[in-house]
């Protein structure tokens, strides 16, 4: 049994000038769903195309289900699914006649998954794919991905554009969905609600480099919101461990640092805080500081 | 076997907190005991239920249940679920002196500019505890 269904060791890989993945160190455990959440152009595309044998790296290693991704076997391929937001499906085909194309190709193709899956939403066998709204193209698309029974499912934006009804279908799909539950999930989104919902693990990518690979609260846990008073103005940045960014309200200066303890706000002191005070942060504003580090606004250093 | 149907537990939980959904869970759950909404014997949905009910992963209620089975709140009766357990001492008497400080600092801080008489606000608390019945707190026991 292998440990990680995803295990990348020093992974790079640059479009010319661009460096899209660098020197990407990243172990996904088997099971649950992990969150991937990143800013466009972080790398994730990349990293995908990688893993599924479909791009070469620069330099490094990607293993997909403890294979190497530069020579997948038929059979591992088989064992990983890829939706995307875009839910492609051929638009002359009626839905049953993509189900049973689909299933044709799957030896471990699960009926009853399909079923309960599909069951979430509205579609109607004889309709042709044109004729079928987004969500019910997304739901189509699950259903054949959930049903393939596969050992590793990447789910790329899955509920970009859907409406309130179909997202809300979509995420219980996914969610409780009885499987043999050795699927392992991969799901990319930049909806935190969604997340908060749905991740057991949460991936963090910035830049082609890994930030995060913990749980949400032990991400959160991470990441701590000061308030001081800075008569004199803040310092530079690097005065400040683990700085990600800075705001000045009314007068204070609010900062959002990482991986720092209880005896921060004394060093806040020590460079030139009057008062110092602490705020909490929930998962959507720690991401955000996260993905925003070094966007600071216009007057923050004054 | 008694009380073997699942109770109904009557809990919200919301995204965007500073709280992350488990410890709402946990949070929830230990006001329906302590609010006798949840008695003592009473069991708890099934992970996958609770899940179900407020539309989130069941690894998150997973981890919120053995949070609470480890402060004792509830126990697991093997094949047949979670149930609420006999109230009994937790928290060791500095801790309960602790939370007891904090709760009530908050108290003060909350009513200090109301324009409420100290016994209007006694009479007040000494209401809401009786209604809490044989939750949490209970009655001053004579020596």
């Amino acid at each position: 049994m292998v440990q990680h269904c995803i295990e990348t060791n020093g992974l790079t890989k640059r479009f010319g000038k661009k460096t899209a993945l660098k020197d990407f160190t990243l172990a996904v455990e088997r099971g649950g769903i992990h969150a991937i959440v990143g800013s466009n152009g972080a790398g994730k595309s990349t990293l995908f195309r990688i893993l599924l044998g479909m791009a070469t790296p620069t330099s490094g290693s990607a293993k997909l289900l403890g294979e190497d991704s530069q020579n997948l076997s038929a059979q591992t391929r088989g064992r990983a699914g890829y939706v995307n937001e875009e839910h492609t499906l051929p638009l002359w085909m009626k839905a049953r006649e993509v189900t049973s194309f689909q299933k044709s190709f799957y030896p471990l193709w699960n009926q009853e998954i399909y079923n309960s899956v599909i069951g979430y939403f509205d579609v109607d066998p004889e309709q042709k794919v044109a004729g079928l709204s987004r969500g019910e193209r997304a739901g189509l698309n699950l259903s054949m991905a959930l049903a393939q029974a596969p050992d590793l499912l990447v789910l790329d934006e899955p509920t970009l554009g859907l409406d309130v009804v179909a997202k809300q279908s979509f995420l219980e799909a996914l969610m409780f969905t009885e499987t043999d539950g050795n699927t392992t999930i991969i799901y990319c989104s930049h909806q935190m609600e969604e997340i908060e919902r749905v991740a057991d693990e949460l991936i963090i990518m910035e830049k082609g480099t890994l930030q995060n690979n913990s749980s949400p609260e032990a991400f959160v846990e991470r990441i701590s919101y000061w308030i001081g008073d800075f008569v004199n103005g803040l310092p530079v940045s690097d005065k400040i461990p683990g700085y990600l960014s800075a705001k000045k309200i009314d007068g204070q200066h609010h900062i959002m640092v990482a991986d720092q303890g209880a005896d921060f706000g004394q060093h806040l002191k020590n460079i030139g805080a009057e008062t110092v005070s602490q705020s909490s942060v929930n998962l959507e504003r720690a991401i955000n500081a996260f993905l925003t580090k070094n966007h600071n606004s216009p007057d923050s250093r004054v | 076997m008694h009380m073997s149907k699942t109770s109904t537990v009557n809990i919200q939980i919301v995204t965007g907190d500073t709280r992350p959904i488990f410890k709402q869970i946990v949070d929830g759950v230990r006001m329906e005991i302590a609010h006798g909404n949840l008695a003592t014997g009473a069991k708890l949905p099934s992970v996958r239920g609770l899940a179900m009910q407020l539309m989130i992963n069941a690894n998150t209620v997973a981890k919120a249940y053995a949070d609470l089975t480890a402060q004792g709140l509830v126990e697991a009766r093997q094949g047949l679920g979670l149930f609420v357990s006999e109230p009994r001492q937790l928290l060791s008497d500095d801790e309960q002196e602790k939370r007891l400080k904090t709760a009530v600092e908050a108290f003060v801080n909350d009513v200090a500019y109301l324009e409420f008489s100290e016994a209007e606000i006694l009479a007040r608390i000494a209401n809401a505890l009786t209604k809490l019945g044989n939750g949490s707190a209970k009655p001053h026991e004579e020596n």
